[in-house]
């Protein structure tokens, strides 16, 4: 399993560069905007402005192409189903088929709505290293024990991703069918399921005294944030009134 | 079973996050309440984990297979911390692989960490009714499991059908949803099952996972039945 969130961390580029905090509250607020958009004529704002900040990232768009892959499919089916099904004004009409054309804005605000956040998010987890966007989501409030958990299943989920293909092809060597439904199929997941919960509960309780013995639970220091300057302020500014005038004109058109 | 992003207003997103919140810091508040509140935290995270790639094993449902939910059987197994760790895992399925979105984290977090609550609660009702014996356990940890999905599925057919955009055609878009929803049902029984399955091993080999969670007394109840 490819564990891609630092992929491309350490690009250089002045969204990388931006302080955390500032790139945190900025890029969210324009996911919020893009969310907000309720009429096709913002679209091309939307698209222009996102498209804005993945450039100034300097992300690969194969990076795009290939996170879009799932969501892609669900985009497929909504363009594929809703002009035709959707609407009472005839666009095109193909023999006993017609394609309305409020059907065809819906898709469209749905498919680009959806587009714009997802880049929008890839930009917001793709250009910091992990570990300071755990740290940053800390400093902006989010409760110790939701980080501590956050850390600890980024730590562990390639190891149990790679537990559970071990077991499953040892339960294929043994002859388990995986493609019917018979008797045993549900016991056996539920035995593998089980076992890979006693598995790692004890890992757990080890992870646990090791930690305790390094001090972990004990009252700790706060960490020190790292100065925001001037530009990061002024990236913020900015980034924070185009999310308000997305905002103001989907209110607006609404 | 995630709602996308793109898909809800921007309200009902809104209110999904607000309803996780309150739910998640009640969950912390019961939390903090434990003699040792970081004494969990590791193994709340790891087995996590666990569900959250337990949730790719596929059951063969023929001429389809189905992938598992598990959030009936995470409430059981870690009662309060459910819903930070239904959060956890929801927001690394939205930035590692783009299955539901940031956007709808707050609606999805509730789809599934609002029923794991109930199944936990329902789940410990044995104690106080004094179901504790190997069939009894069994009996309600179906019920425990299939509730978890099984509400999940209402909420998500709820969220759906209340917001479904004025200009659309409501008829179809319910009458697609329906079907998607009793197309649910035969997963909810295999969730059940599965459930059942799942705690009868556990209460076999390694009963702790189950009693750790468990209201004060409710150890000394079991030991007392051996």
């Amino acid at each position: 399993m490819e564990l891609w969130l630092d992929q491309y961390a350490t690009v250089q580029s002045p969204v990388h560069r931006w302080e955390a905090r500032c790139r945190f509250v900025g890029v969210l607020s324009l996911i919020i905007a893009c969310a907000a958009i309720n009429h096709i004529a913002l679209l091309p704002f939307a698209v222009l402005i996102v498209g804005g900040y993945y450039l100034a990232a300097r992300l690969p768009l194969s990076f795009l192409f290939t996170r879009l892959r799932y969501p892609g499919m669900f985009l497929l089916v909504v363009v594929a189903v809703v002009p035709f099904a959707t609407g009472t004004t005839v666009f095109v009409q193909a023999g006993p088929l017609s394609i309305y054309q409020e059907g065809l804005a819906q898709a469209a605000l749905i498919a680009t709505r959806s587009g714009c956040i997802l880049t929008l998010s890839l930009v917001l987890f793709g250009t910091a290293p992990f570990l300071i966007t755990v740290r940053t989501m800390r400093a902006l409030g989010v409760p110790a024990l939701l980080v501590d958990m956050m850390l600890f299943f980024y730590r562990y989920l390639a190891d149990t991703a790679a537990l559970l293909t071990r077991r499953q092809h040892a339960l294929r060597l043994r002859g388990m069918q995986t493609r019917r439904l018979d008797g045993r199929t549900l016991p056996t997941v539920a035995a593998l399921t089980g076992s890979m919960l006693v598995q790692s509960f004890e890992r757990s309780e080890r992870v646990y005294h090791a930690m305790r013995v390094r001090g972990y639970g004990q009252a700790v220091a706060p960490p020190t944030n790292p100065p925001i300057h001037p530009a990061d302020w002024l990236g913020l500014a900015a980034t924070l009134l185009l999310a308000a005038l997305l905002v103001c004109a989907a209110l607006m058109l609404g | 079973m995630h709602i996308p992003d793109g898909i809800l207003p921007l309200a009902v997103c809104g209110a999904g996050y607000a309803t996780t919140a309150t739910l998640t810091w009640y969950s912390l508040r019961q939390i903090q309440r434990r003699p040792d509140p970081h004494a969990m935290v590791p193994r709340a995270a790891l087995l996590t984990a666990v569900f959250f790639v337990a949730s790719w094993i596929h059951i063969p449902l023929p001429p389809i297979s189905v992938h598992l939910i598990l959030n009936g059987l995470l409430g059981v197994i870690l009662g309060w911390y459910a819903m930070p760790a239904i959060l956890v895992g929801l927001f690394f399925q939205a930035v590692m692989f783009q299955h539901g979105g940031i956007t709808t984290l707050g609606v999805n977090a509730t789809l599934m960490g609002l029923p794991a609550l109930l199944a936990y609660g329902l789940f410990q009702l044995r104690f106080v009714l004094h179901l504790t014996g190997r069939f009894a356990t069994g009996a309600v940890a179906f019920v425990a499991g299939a509730l978890g999905l099984g509400l999940a599925v209402l909420l998500f057919y709820g969220v759906l059908v209340a917001t479904i955009p004025a200009n659309l055609d409501v008829a179809t878009e319910q009458a697609a949803l329906t079907l998607i929803a009793l197309a649910h049902i035969p997963v909810v029984i295999i969730e059940g099952i599965l459930t059942t399955l799942v705690v009868l091993f556990l209460l076999r080999v390694k009963p702790e996972l189950l009693t750790d969670n468990a209201p004060v007394g409710a150890t000394a109840l079991l030991s007392e039945q051996g």
